[in-house]
């Protein structure tokens, strides 16, 4: 595209070049109608429930206020819930990291008897339905009674076999020198491993705890039936729960900023990452 | 497991290979036991649960009491009371499914299926769809949970409508978006940014979004002079509209895996096939398609299993409504066990949904591994 303009003032545009133009414009447009929606939410959010009474089809904010926006944090429990969110999603990126990282560290470096018969097995796990086995899990939960804790939130989604995958995958493309140099300098497995391969894995590491971060804080599910105490809702089926009685429509403007608010916490993260999302996969993807 | 390798080292003896297996076998087992035992205690055994809990009567209020009671729980899903076999009952769907029968036989003509995995596919077809799909319960009888039915019907038009949608549009966009260019990046920013948003947010939004009198869609068809379209009340229009708001929230993650595959492609054969006249539709036939089979594969599979378990779009905007035509197995299962406290009978559900959804991926992994 920069290339592009440079030419453009130097010499006539091509046909080449107003092909690409006109494309390029035909997907901003359809990029732009993919907005509307988004859009539309964050114009509500801004709009006051009065407003709105009488027109809620504006992607401006019509009587523009703050007010819901400053309302979701003065009452309720959305607070308590992006809190609840806040830990949950943290405590399970990370420790999904860390298994992850340790698992694919052990596939893809060392060769312990077993890993030929164990290997297949985890990715056998790509096919489990996590979601669909949201009943024995229940069950084992209300034994340990566990449930209504952030254990139990965190605990059954921190073992991911894509996680494993992409790990592995991801280190056996590292040089092996660099590893085996420091070995002879004394360093141990741990050392090798904390020191040198979890910070040359930063690509992979980054797109999977983003993928992790967006699937964890958007789970419905299994927090639905864990969770059911209303201060342990997290935002996202705390958010659920204000949408079951349909006379919202007066208030329509609160529900959308509380909509915003747990949205932004993730378009944050997805803008700051988003570069290392397609690179780490890519890498991930690339030789399998 | 440092001190090991460096008396392993130090001895340089014959002992040494046997140090350092021992100390590989030690690190290795070691740096794997984190992720086996939470994969084992929480994600594989919950499977064995959930088989051996189908056989038991279980209520949830008090589960330390469960009653045996062997296969009546699958009974109960299968079947009903006057059950008698026709030719007719379910014969498009039936016929549809025979079809498969074709595929199964070319392949094993052309050796990509072998005999013995050939010929027990299609007794199994012909078993489901010629034989076991003709029962029905007569006018006098019905069928012990038509909800059971009922719900995975819809699961599996849902699984039709929205994987060749979702994964074909992935594609599209991918190639549409494959270029390099800085405005092309902020355009693959913006397709994929529905997919951060959590289901709630996504319903928020599409639930009024739908509604004829507050939303966006209707204003839009009125400008067009046509009656608005009440979608989530409407039965034939229901499950469709979950399945666009369910396109405009997932592609993007499509897009990125599609993305990925392509970047992957070796650029040189384009340039090959440029030169030997080969057009567009050429290169995209015989070099973009094969390059990306095992992307397709991945992103197909993801988006089928992903189908199967659909469950907070429809629960949130339409609770399985208008009259059951968007109630899905996961909420079906989740009503049983939560709503109604059948816990067994929930179990024995997921039994069946989940070898269904291996069944799927299994067929999917092998037609790839015949064809390459």
């Amino acid at each position: 595209m920069s290339n592009l303009m440079i030419h453009r003032s130097s010499q006539r545009i091509r046909p080449k070049q107003l092909k690409s133009i006109i494309f390029l414009s035909l997907m901003s447009l359809a990029a732009a109608i993919w907005m509307i929606p988004l859009i539309w939410m964050f114009s509500l959010s801004l709009s006051s429930n009065e407003a709105l009474k009488s027109d809620t089809t504006s992607i401006v904010p019509v009587d523009f206020t703050l007010e819901n926006l400053v309302g979701v944090l003065e009452g309720g429990q959305t607070g308590q819930w992006l809190l609840n969110s806040v830990v949950v999603t943290g405590f399970t990126t990370l420790g999904t990291l860390l298994l992850a990282a340790m698992a694919g560290y052990a596939f893809a470096r060392i060769p312990f008897a077993g890993r030929k018969i164990v290997y297949p097995l985890v990715l056998a796990g790509l096919m489990v339905p996590r979601e669909a086995m949201f009943v024995p899990l229940f069950l084992m939960f209300a034994e340990a009674e566990l449930h209504n804790t952030y254990e139990a939130l965190i605990l059954p989604r921190i073992a991911l076999p894509l996680g494993v995958f992409i790990m592995t995958q991801f280190m056996s493309a590292i040089p092996s020198e660099i590893e085996e140099a420091a070995r002879v300098d004394g360093a141990s497995r741990w050392g090798v491993f904390w020191r040198i391969m979890l910070p040359m894995s930063a690509p992979a590491l980054t797109a999977l705890g983003i993928f992790t971060y967006i699937l964890t804080w958007n789970d419905f599910l299994w927090p639905l039936v864990s969770a059911t105490q209303r201060e342990m809702f997290t935002i996202t089926t705390g958010l659920a729960s204000l949408q079951g009685n349909f006379a919202q429509a007066t208030e329509l403007g609160s529900l959308m900023a509380r909509g915003v608010f747990a949205s932004v916490p993730l378009i944050v993260i997805f803008l700051i990452f988003q570069k290392h999302l397609v690179r780490g996969i890519s890498l991930g993807s690339g030789n399998k | 497991m440092a001190s090991l390798y460096n008396v392993g080292k130090a001895l340089r003896g014959k002992s040494l290979a046997s140090r350092e297996s021992l100390s590989s076998n030690v690190a290795g087992w070691g740096f794997l036991a984190p992720f086996l035992v939470i994969y084992f205690a929480l994600l594989l055994y919950p499977i064995l649960q959930a088989v051996v809990m189908g056989f038991y009567d279980l209520d949830l209020l008090v589960i330390s009491d469960r009653t045996w009671i062997g296969f009546d729980n699958y009974v109960r899903m299968f079947w009903g009371t006057d059950m008698a076999w026709t030719a007719q009952n379910m014969a498009d769907w039936r016929l549809a499914g025979l079809l498969l029968l074709v595929p199964i036989g070319l392949s094993m003509r052309s050796r990509r299926l072998g005999i013995v995995e050939g010929s027990l596919s299609a007794v199994l077809v012909i078993a489901i769809f010629g034989l076991a799909m003709g029962f029905a319960p007569t006018s006098e009888g019905r069928w012990f949970d038509s909800q059971f039915w009922l719900s995975f019907g819809n699961t599996v038009l849902f699984v039709l409508l929205s994987t060749p949608l979702i994964v074909g549009f992935g594609l599209l966009l991918a190639m549409a978006l494959h270029r390099p260019g800085k405005w092309t990046g902020v355009l693959r920013t913006l397709f994929f940014a529905p997919f951060v948003l959590s289901v709630s947010v996504l319903t928020l939004i599409w639930a009024i979004m739908l509604n004829p009198q507050l939303g966006l869609v209707g204003t839009f068809f009125e400008s067009l002079g046509l009656e608005p379209i009440s979608w989530l009340t409407s039965p034939f229009w229901a499950m469709p509209a979950v399945v666009v708001a369910t396109l405009w929230w997932t592609v993007g993650f499509n897009i990125v895996l599609f993305l990925a595959g392509l970047q992957d492609i070796d650029k040189s054969l384009y340039e090959a096939a440029e030169i030997d006249g080969a057009g567009r539709w050429g290169r995209f036939r015989f070099i973009t398609i094969p390059g990306l089979s095992r992307t397709t594969l991945l992103v197909t599979v993801l988006q089928v299993i992903a189908s199967f378990q659909i469950f907070g779009q429809v629960y949130i905007m339409t609770r399985g409504g208008p009259n059951g035509a968007t109630r899905v197995s996961i909420q079906h299962i989740y009503e049983s066990g939560f709503r109604d406290l059948e816990l067994g009978y929930a179990s024995a559900m997921s039994v069946f949904l989940f070898v269904v959804m291996v069944f799927f991926s299994a067929v999917q992994f092998r037609m790839v591994r015949s064809r390459d």
